[in-house]
């Protein structure tokens, strides 16, 4: 029979969850209903009562063990919810149920397995590393992966994994109080000075676990009470850097909203002086200084006008946060953390408890605080270690969807269509980062040549030359990662390593622990959001360039606003540059023309659902039709293949069986022009008489007049369709002069 | 007078893990536990006693109730009435 419950946790038969319980053991009776309740257990599942009732923590193994078999017996797979609720109380299961639970569950199962061997410690370790930046890992699961790693008695691994998720689970801060201590007493200390409008004692206390996770002992020492604008005019010099905590409660003038114009400036003049004070510090004191914006508040004083009225609250905190970065913009030396993003997970009821407020003048709800402490530490951390300077980056099914090696290049995912195009946003991102100053290298298992799909994908964002250096080879990646580093002369701390293989990820952190080795969602369409969220990837102050950009950009704002005010439609479509390139399907476009039939509902003629045999059997030589295509692009951007259409062709006449095209650039034109190319490769190829059908649906209701806009007549119509046709000698090909045709080469 | 103030034996014995977490308290504890006897029970320390019992027993606290808690006794008092 096979193994329903690990013998490791039966074998030490005490508690299942490793602690003294301190509760007293049931009475008997409940036991018996328990028991017959474990008994039952298939009958339960199957009617949903009972078994979500038990305390699995007070169930001996052994009776655990007989469940999960008669269940196994039964023929009733273990629910994700009693797979959770066992494993959290410390029991195991089958090594065939564990397979299909999420990671952090299969985490638990491991170490709720582990004696406290010292040999385990290695296997374990990795494990962890995958749960320290999922922010999906379940709560009571996190905090029970710390309580058993304490009581195998490797607090370190339970301590770090705690910090890490301390924003989030405070509670597992719990499992490891005492093993805090010595831990902190590793790490390096940094001083850290703390002023307000309001109490920072709360702030204090959050940031002191905060900083531990981002590997710092915080000695926070706090101004006086309200006084951070004396703190800021006279600096102290003993310290590595201030945090200021700003709130607009403790930072208006009180009753600044009763005598409203007055009030406003008052308001006003303050946010002046704190931008003063802001430069002066940066200008006297060699530190940093982190100071966080005001967060928008959970009720308005103006109501629909909060954003307009002298008294309204959204106004006033704009424009303190607006002398805020006024500041910031003079002196690299200023940080300003933006509390709207700090706090955005919680909702903004919860920014504050007004009662605490009341008490003591807490600005901030405990979590709001927690939060911020996170955002002020992580700033903090990122300031001193500074962000990474290389991004080593995979190839295969993490810059493009499929395998070079497998699928050829023309197979490859990448460009504007599902699912390409995430693969295309993971560029752009890419080239986001380079363009903020962070080199690329490609690191792929691969033959060499693989890069040159760079150049022979039509669908890539990047280049071969937006590589700073590849390694492109069958080498484990550790070990390139390490010639790539002693090439580029930078040491591995320096570098950010992007890898959608588990195995690759865990070889890296194992052979080359310092490497920042994140864990990189699976679904490929989370990357590029996840990309962004990646800490060690921020930037922390402008560059030159950065700041040219910034003024050209404002310049050009300004410029295009003028513009905007005596703009017409006409203008509009002039100024978008666009340009259509007209093509035949062909092997690699037959799936997106296909795509389209299947997908269009708007501007679609006929509905015609053509699959990717029916497309591409018109695009075969002998075919008697032509599936022709667009690709439209403007000076924004490129839009991909947006418009295609059949016809078939019978001697000198032809019939338009579909013609549609994606809502992305309805309204430029691009239709008008597709339609004339159109018909002048069917004049091309010998056509005298063009007919097309509108065939009505529910949603197509914006092409009914299409073709009579094109010079198409009608022919015949009834509620079924209407039919138009097109002849030569009688009117003029239609066209757009907002439209750069040709076709494609 | 309340029955809670008179006995010795907690009703809610989690009130003693919770004194550990907060004021690292380990002594024992009695209904007429009171800041006198609790070194680190101040009043910013207050407010971390407050939400800890708001989230271990699942219940908000009013700023009147904030105020009335002023022992170990008036905790167990307060948790009764919100029918904990």
């Amino acid at each position: 029979m096979p193994i329903t419950y690990p013998e490791a946790i039966a074998r030490r038969g005490i508690g299942p969850t490793g602690r003294v319980s301190s509760r007293v053991p049931p009475a008997a009776r409940i036991s018996q209903l328990v028991d017959a309740a474990l008994e039952a257990a298939p009958e339960c599942l199957r009617e949903g009562v009972i078994l979500q009732s038990i305390d699995w923590s007070a169930v001996a193994p052994a009776k655990v063990a007989t469940m999960l078999s008669s269940l196994q017996r039964a023929r009733v797979a273990c629910p994700r919810w009693l797979a959770t609720a066992l494993l959290v109380a410390g029991h195991g299961l089958a090594t065939d149920t564990v397979r299909h639970l999420p990671s952090h569950l299969k985490v638990l199962q491991r170490v709720n397995c582990a004696n406290g061997d010292a040999r385990e410690r290695p296997d374990i370790a990795p494990l962890l590393d995958t749960l320290a930046d999922d922010d999906g890992v379940d709560g009571d699961c996190l905090a029970a992966i710390v309580r058993q790693l304490a009581r195998l008695g490797w607090s370190e691994e339970a301590v770090r994994l705690a910090l890490t998720h301390a924003h989030r689970v405070p509670v597992a801060l719990r499992h490891i109080r005492q093993h805090l201590p010595t831990h902190l007493e590793r790490l390096p200390v940094t001083r850290l000075r703390l002023a307000g409008f309001s109490t920072t004692q709360t702030l204090a206390d959050e940031l002191r676990p905060a900083c531990a996770a981002e590997g710092w002992r915080a000695d926070v020492s706090q101004a006086n009470f309200g006084e951070a604008i004396a703190e800021l005019m006279s600096p102290r010099d003993n310290r590595d850097g201030l945090l200021v905590l700003l709130d607009i409660d403790g930072f208006a003038p009180r009753d600044w909203r009763n005598s409203t114009v007055d009030g406003f400036n008052l308001l006003a003049e303050r946010a002046e002086l704190l931008g003063d004070a802001l430069a002066a510090f940066a200008e006297r004191s060699g530190v940093p200084l982190l100071i966080n914006t005001i967060p928008a508040a959970p009720a308005p004083t103006a109501g629909l006008l909060d954003r307009r009225h002298a008294a309204g609250l959204r106004r006033a905190i704009d424009l303190v946060n607006e002398r805020l970065l006024d500041a910031a913009e003079r002196s690299g030396r200023i940080i300003v953390i933006d509390a709207d993003q700090a706090l955005a997970e919680l909702p903004l009821a919860r920014h504050v408890e007004p009662k605490l407020w009341f008490y003591g003048r807490i600005a901030y709800s405990a979590d709001a605080t927690r939060a911020l402490a996170r955002n002020f530490a992580q700033a903090w951390g990122l300031l001193r270690r500074g962000p990474v300077k290389v991004v080593a980056v995979d190839l295969d099914n993490t810059l493009w969807g499929g395998v070079y090696g497998d699928d050829g290049v023309e197979k490859l995912a990448c460009g504007h269509d599902f699912p390409g195009n995430a693969f295309l946003a993971m560029q752009q991102e890419c080239l986001r980062l380079k363009s903020q100053g962070l080199l690329l290298v490609a690191l792929s298992k691969n033959n060499a040549d693989a890069i040159t799909a760079f150049e022979r994908h039509p669908g890539m964002a990047m280049t071969p030359d937006d590589f700073a250096a590849t390694a492109v080879n069958w080498d484990p990646k550790p070990q390139n990662i390490r010639r790539v580093a002693a090439d580029l002369n930078l040491g591995l701390d320096s570098f950010v390593f992007l890898d959608d293989s588990p195995q690759e990820r865990d070889a890296m952190r194992r052979l080359c622990p310092d490497v920042t080795v994140p864990e990189m969602p699976s679904d490929p369409a989370d990357r590029p959001l996840w990309l962004r969220r990646l800490t060690c990837t921020w930037p922390v102050r402008l560059t030159a360039e950065d700041e040219t950009r910034a003024a050209l950009y404002a310049t050009g704002r300004k410029a295009s606003r003028l513009k905007a005010s005596a703009a017409t439609l006409e203008d509009f479509l002039r100024g978008l540059e666009q340009r259509l390139i007209v093509g035949y399907a062909r092997k690699d476009t037959v799936a997106r023309v296909a795509q389209m039939h299947q997908r269009t509902n708007q501007f679609n003629l006929t509905t015609l659902r053509s699959t990717d045999a029916d497309i591409a059997a018109m695009a075969r030589d002998d075919s008697p039709g032509i599936a022709l295509l667009g690709r439209v692009s403007d000076k924004f951007g490129d839009h991909g293949i947006v418009i295609a259409a059949t016809v078939a062709i019978e001697g000198d006449e032809a019939v338009i069986r579909s013609l549609l095209m994606s809502c992305r650039v309805i309204g430029r034109q691009v239709e008008h022009a597709f339609l004339g190319e159109l018909l002048r490769e069917l004049a091309r190829r010998g056509v005298k008489r063009v007919r097309g059908d509108y065939i009505p649906t529910a949603k197509n209701g914006m092409v009914r007049e299409f073709y009579a806009s094109c010079g198409l007549e009608l022919v015949e119509a009834d509620e079924r369709k209407s039919t138009w046709s097109f002849s030569f000698d009688r009117a003029e090909l239609p066209s757009s002069q907002f439209v750069v045709t040709s076709w494609e080469a | 007078m309340d029955v809670g103030s008179q006995t010795t034996a907690l009703c809610y014995p989690e009130i003693v893990t919770i004194f550990d977490e907060v004021f690292q308290h380990t002594d024992a504890l009695t209904a007429a536990t009171s800041p006198d006897d609790v070194e680190r029970w101040d009043s910013l320390q207050h407010i971390a006693l407050i939400r800890t019992l708001e989230i271990a027993f699942a219940i908000q606290l009013s700023m009147d109730e904030m105020m009335e808690i002023r022992s170990v006794g008036d905790i167990e008092n307060v948790l009764r009435r919100h029918g904990v």
